[in-house]
């Protein structure tokens, strides 16, 4: 049971490679397949929800001996977000016509390494998943095939592959400090080795997970990329890939390494505010509808730091929440802007809302618990911060709604039907998140007591 | 050994960062390769012990298989990267008839501008088309530089 998303997404990826993407016979049947991955992923998560976290090895090796896949409320929140996204992006491209043959596969072998790194247990295994993840998005990168699509994936594998390297060396250094590769034994040993080594080895994962999410210092490949791409590859990029990040974050930050993670608060806190104010500063100064956003996430990725550096149950607890709702914002306002129609410009304004945090969309919650998280800890700074960067990306979503949907060129045609309807369903699904929000909070409550439930015991 | 070890990786890392840093972009390829050996050669020096070989261990000590078997699946990884990079060199090279970094921020530059005065990025109005079952055959048979030009 367990391994059945991992299962369907592999042998479903391999199969759809052999076959003609631009088919729509063939898009439809990667799109059946991405989906049943979705569902078993759901009962799967299901069942973690009721009987906590599952273990298992793989290929009947014992326990401590074989690879093994661990998957506990996190994950599945992770996976979860990661397989809906991608299967909205897919239904979207197929909708307006795939270009590439390989186009279906590739989101698929995607899917496939994102389910991996959320459900592993092994650092080593980790990052093999996440190799997986990343080579899918690179060829993805240059999807359209233009002369610019070809120079913004240049630089995106250029500046990734040094990530993963450093990313590849902090675990080989892992491995020799503490001897061990399976994420819970590293958890055991850390606190046993010597100090100074392992804040250097986390100094490295926070770099590589940072070019991975855009953090301000690293950021300077995003832009360039977010804006060369077609908008259901951004989507992707955005509201998938750069999931790793947080997630590699928050497991290696607030699960494996959390001694350090406070250690390095500090960092994360002047490095998140300081993205969070460029990232708000540049969208303002920024014209085109996908260097707007690129900032926009790189300012957005700002908050996911500051609720990691305020640290405890509340902290990782927002970040949670946060990298969920900014995952489905972005992954929404990049199709939404790429089409024109009133109801895009509906689904499109919710989106706004939601970045900018504003009551009835899902970000007000995201927002709403930064700001709990920050008074709990008493630094009134944050708080301003926060009030600050939100009224910073009011004012920059709604220069780019007013500039894409208010002032529209009567020239452009409404787009197709079909994908109008995801970006809609997109835009309900962050309206629900914000009116009912018992479950997802619910979820990231147990996702933290997984985390953090052994380590608060004294 | 520790040592000799270490200054492999800290050559091998400060070339491949060194030729990153040029203009060329079949240099910065041999500098990603360069630092994907370095990261490989730190692997393996991750578990350094001198012993027997671990297949079937005779004496007390044996050699740590699982530093190899990491560095094994390492290799392959970069290895496919680098063909996939090499390919995608040669594409850029293709649609700008450059491998210079300067060239093609210099495209990119003029992109830019373009993006201020339409306000929206199009990808489907840019340079070449799309690529379908004999699309290869078509981007290459373009005029190159198209951008450039315009």
């Amino acid at each position: 049971m367990m391994e059945l998303p991992l299962g369907i997404l592999w042998f479903g990826a391999v199969i759809v490679a052999m076959l003609d993407g631009t088919r729509r016979r063939n898009a439809v049947l990667s799109i059946v397949i991405l989906a049943s991955a979705l569902v078993s992923t759901l009962v799967l998560g299901a069942d973690v929800y009721r009987n906590g976290t599952q273990e298992m090895v793989v290929g009947g090796w014992e326990q401590g001996v074989g690879i093994s896949l661990r998957i506990d409320t996190l994950g599945i929140i992770f996976a979860v977000l990661s397989q809906a996204v991608l299967l909205a992006a897919l239904v979207f491209e197929t909708a307006n016509g795939i270009k590439a043959r390989i186009f279906p596969a590739l989101v698929l072998f995607m899917g496939l390494g994102l389910t991996g790194v959320f459900f592993t247990g092994d650092a080593f295994n980790f990052y093999v998943f996440f190799e997986i993840a990343m080579i899918s998005a690179y060829v993805l990168a240059s999807y359209g095939e233009t002369p610019r699509q070809f120079r913004s994936a240049f630089i995106f594998i250029v500046v990734n592959l040094l990530g993963s390297m450093l990313f590849l060396i902090s675990i080989a250094a892992l491995y020799h400090t503490t001897g061990r590769l399976d994420m819970v034994g590293i958890k055991a040993q850390v606190p046993l080795v010597a100090e100074s080594p392992i804040v250097l080895i986390s100094a490295t994962i926070f770099v590589a997970f940072g070019v991975k999410l855009g953090l301000f210092p690293f950021h300077f490949w995003l832009p360039a990329v977010y804006t060369g791409t077609r908008a259901s590859v951004v989507a992707i990029l955005s509201g998938a890939l750069a999931n790793i990040g947080s997630y590699g974050l928050i497991r290696f930050g607030a699960d494996v390494l959390p001694r350090e993670l406070e250690f390095g608060a500090p960092v994360l806190l002047i490095l998140g505010a300081v993205s969070i104010v460029y990232g708000g500063v540049q969208s303002i100064s920024r014209h085109s509808a996908n260097e707007v956003l690129a900032y926009s996430s790189i300012g957005q990725v700002g908050y996911i730091m500051v609720a990691l550096a305020i640290g405890g149950e509340a902290g990782v607890f927002a970040a949670i929440l946060y990298t969920v709702i900014n995952g489905l914002n972005k992954a929404l306002l990049f199709l939404a802007v790429s089409m024109r129609g009133w109801l895009v410009g509906t689904a499109f304004a919710i989106g706004a809302f939601s970045v900018a945090g504003v009551p009835p969309a899902a970000g007000f919650l995201g927002k709403l618990v930064l700001f709990q998280a920050a008074i709990e800890d008493g630094s009134w700074a944050i708080v301003v911060l926060v009030l600050l960067g939100g009224g910073l990306s009011f004012l920059y979503m709604f220069q780019l709604y007013r500039r894409r949907f208010w002032i529209a060129g009567e020239e452009e045609e409404e787009s197709a039907h079909l994908p109008q309807v995801i970006v809609v369903g997109m835009a309900v699904g962050l309206l629900l998140i914000g009116l009912w929000p018992q479950p997802l909070l619910e979820l990231a409550d147990q996702a933290v007591l997984g985390i953090m439930g052994t380590d608060t015991a004294p | 050994m520790i040592l000799a070890l270490s200054l492999g990786v800290a050559v091998l890392f400060g070339a491949g960062a060194y030729l990153m840093l040029k203009h060329d972009l079949i240099r910065l390829i041999i500098g990603m390769v360069l630092i994907s050996n370095a990261a490989n050669l730190f692997i393996m020096s991750a578990g350094l012990t001198n012993g027997a070989a671990p297949i079937y261990p005779l004496g007390d000590e044996t050699t740590d298989p699982l530093v190899q078997a990491m560095t094994l699946t390492a290799i392959v990884i970069s290895f496919a990267v680098t063909a996939l990079v090499l390919s995608l060199a040669y594409r850029v090279y293709v649609s700008h008839l450059s491998v210079d970094i300067r060239e093609l921020s210099r495209a990119e530059e003029m992109q830019a501008d373009r993006d201020d005065e339409v306000g929206q990025p199009d990808p489907e109005k840019l340079g070449a088309p799309y690529t379908d079952a004999e699309g290869d055959r078509r981007t290459v048979a373009q005029p190159p530089n198209k951008e450039a030009q315009r």
